[in-house]
């Protein structure tokens, strides 16, 4: 594969403007990065279920929130490493998305939706609220690791785990076993008919998604240093779809774009609240966040079905490698993955 | 005895405002095979314009609500929630056209997510007392239970509710509804108004969460922003699925259930003192699984 000069240098400026931004950020806000890419990677998370194998969640907080509890317990109360502690989350991460997993493989559609909102109001009032796992609602220190104590050294680990699990990402959708989750995706029975086997490969998505997500459970755990059960409440869960919805289903770029954006809206209304005394940014405070975000999902529902994903198309199927046309690599994403137009 | 008993009697109670939102959720899925998780925020905004009404609309003040408003309040909720639901059949439902029932599901979160935003902005995170239509309650004969008079209110309200609902699907509209729901091409060519059947099914489901918004505050007798999505809406869900979810009876039958089984988690938890958070949420999640593994369309309904 030859890479052309032009291409190598757009990804040399992504790259080049994603070290810079901890340091032109101010020390302040260095944690809203890095929250910006753990919401990138439950972004990745949500795509493989939501985008790839087409099945709905709306629980998705429960998944983080294991990871972190997860993580927190195994560093402050097992005394591990922060590189354990990561490989804990994504284990248990995976247990708790292969249950989940289970049930996927009875029911699916809208049933499967209200699983998941049940599961997660579960993992919130019951599971989140075992005192000697998670610390009951004082919630469970999670320290960060001695090479990473500063905000800004945090960032770029965050960052760096973003950038992995895009790789893992990019290698999984080109791998067999990730064709075999999107073929799923698109009907089961023509997939059953061509060998695929349904009932592991469904289950595959679940425990990846499960695995990602308890990354970021992880990562997320160390940001403040501290988890309690408020953190991944009924909301949280929405806004995790949201995000991939906006960014567009089944696109890696657009639903990393959307969890950016709902990473760092609030503080970016908080700022131009702050600092614009004009009529939209008067009135618009961070509370409003839910709001914005509620009206970018049904604008792009009705309007872009394939989210910013879609309306990057041409840019995004040139960094892919496709040329800068519409309609290449976002036709996947076009159809918006699970959110496609499909009766 | 007296505690089942009393389970029961809180059971009911709470089974029954599940019964009146699973009313709504049920009938917008029979006539657009929606399930619609803004359900009950059609009950949470309508209860707030209710509040307004009686304390002379400051947003900001905390004026005891005056109770002789209480009824005109709400039939201004019962308004309100039905315009409210066309309004989303209109703005949403309508232009998102064709798409898989999980896709509208993700819509009508969103929208359910725009109406808690709203409530949390203009009234803020805080609880108002909000009044019941009668206070008080009575003894049930031979127990020293007590039960509130605003249970038989609610129970009567669900009632008529129901009674009302099985007329309308004896009379031409509610058979037209049910021609639109089998079969909208058939339905049209029949000369039923298709668009106009579905329009009229939202807005009956808004007035019905306005009825469950106005009475299930009355059950805290106070009113929170998102109250209605935050402690009704998944046990109704799981209530309708129990039922099936294409049956009026099933929705009522089912939130009666969830409701009882919920308390008696509550109940089993607090008496034999075990170490188990959240029992509600748990014994829901396990009814939702049990169902949908052992009876997927549920105890009344046919499979969808």
């Amino acid at each position: 594969m030859t890479v052309r000069p032009s291409r190598l240098a757009a990804f040399a400026g992504i790259l080049a403007l994603l070290l810079l931004i901890p340091q032109i950020v101010p020390v302040l806000y260095v944690n809203v990065i890095s929250r910006a890419a753990v919401y990138g990677i439950l972004a990745l998370s949500m795509n493989v279920l939501v985008g790839y194998a087409g099945q709905a969640s709306l629980g998705h907080a429960a998944f983080l929130g294991v990871g972190a509890f997860a993580s927190g317990y195994a560093l402050s109360e097992l005394g591990m490493p922060f590189g354990a502690a990561v490989v804990v989350a994504a284990i248990v991460g995976m247990v708790a998305a292969l249950v989940l997993g289970g049930v996927a493989l009875r029911v699916s559609g809208l049933y499967l939706a209200l699983v998941t909102i049940a599961f997660g109001l579960f993992a919130q009032e019951t599971l989140f609220n075992i005192r000697f796992l998670t610390g009951g609602g004082a919630g469970q220190v999670a320290p960060r690791p001695s090479l990473f104590q500063g905000d800004v050294a945090y960032t770029y680990l965050c960052l760096g785990v973003l950038l992995l699990v895009l790789i893992f990402d990019w290698r999984l959708v080109a791998s067999r076993p990730g064709r075999a989750i999107q073929a799923l995706r698109d009907d089961e029975r023509v997939a059953a008919s061509w060998g695929i086997n349904v009932t592991g490969h469904k289950l595959m998505a679940f425990v990846i998604s499960g695995a990602i997500a308890g990354i970021g459970g992880a990562l997320f755990a160390s940001i403040e240093q501290i988890v309690s059960k408020e953190d991944f409440g009924l909301s949280l869960s929405i806004t995790f779809l949201l995000m991939t919805v906006v960014g567009g289903a089944g696109n890696r770029w657009g639903v990393v774009q959307g969890g950016i954006l709902f990473a760092v809206l609030p503080t970016i209304l908080d700022r131009t609240h702050a600092n614009f005394h004009v009529f939209p940014f008067t009135g618009l405070t961070a509370t409003w966040e839910p709001a914005i975000g509620a009206i970018l999902l049904l604008l792009t529902l009705t309007l872009f079905p394939g989210g910013i994903a879609q309306q990057q198309g041409a840019l995004l199927s040139w960094l892919g490698g496709g040329p800068f046309k519409r309609d290449h690599d976002a036709q996947g994403a076009a159809q918006g993955g699970g959110m496609g137009a499909r009766p | 005895m007296e505690t089942v008993i009393e389970v029961i009697v809180f059971g009911l109670q709470r089974g029954a405002i599940f019964g009146l939102v699973g009313l709504g959720l049920a009938l917008v899925y029979k006539a657009t095979r929606i399930l619609n998780f803004a359900q009950g925020e059609l009950g949470t905004v309508p209860a707030f314009a209710a509040l307004m009404l009686m304390i002379g609309f400051e947003s900001s003040g905390d004026k005891a609500a005056n109770r002789g408003l209480l009824l005109p309040a709400i039939v201004l909720a019962v308004v309100i929630g039905a315009a409210l639901g066309v309004a989303l059949y209109v703005a949403v439902i309508r232009p998102l056209g064709k798409v898989s029932p999980v896709t509208s599901l993700v819509a009508t979160a969103g929208v359910a997510l725009l109406l808690t935003t709203l409530e949390l902005n203009v009234f803020e995170a805080r609880a108002r007392r909000f009044p019941r239509p009668v206070n008080g309650g009575f003894r049930l004969i031979g127990t020293s239970v007590i039960v509130d008079w605003h249970t038989v209110v609610i129970l009567a309200v669900l009632g008529g509710v129901a009674l009302a609902l099985a007329a309308f699907f004896r009379s031409a509209p509610g058979v037209a509804l049910l021609a639109t729901a089998d079969d909208p091409f058939a339905a049209e060519l029949q000369g039923v108004p298709v668009e106009r059947m579905r329009a009229m099914a939202w807005g009956a489901a808004g007035a019905l969460g306005a009825l469950a918004g106005v009475l299930g505050a009355g059950v805290f007798e106070s009113l929170t922003p998102g109250l209605v999505t935050s402690t009704f809406m998944i046990p109704a869900f799981t209530g309708v699925v129990l039922g099936g979810i294409t049956s009026m009876v099933g929705a009522v039958v089912g939130g009666f259930a969830l409701g009882i089984v919920s308390q008696a988690a509550i109940q089993i938890v607090t008496s034999y003192n075990l170490d188990v958070p959240g029992p509600p949420q748990l014994a829901v999640l396990l009814v939702l699984l049990a169902v949908l593994l052992v009876r997927p369309q549920g105890l009344l309904g046919r499979l969808a």
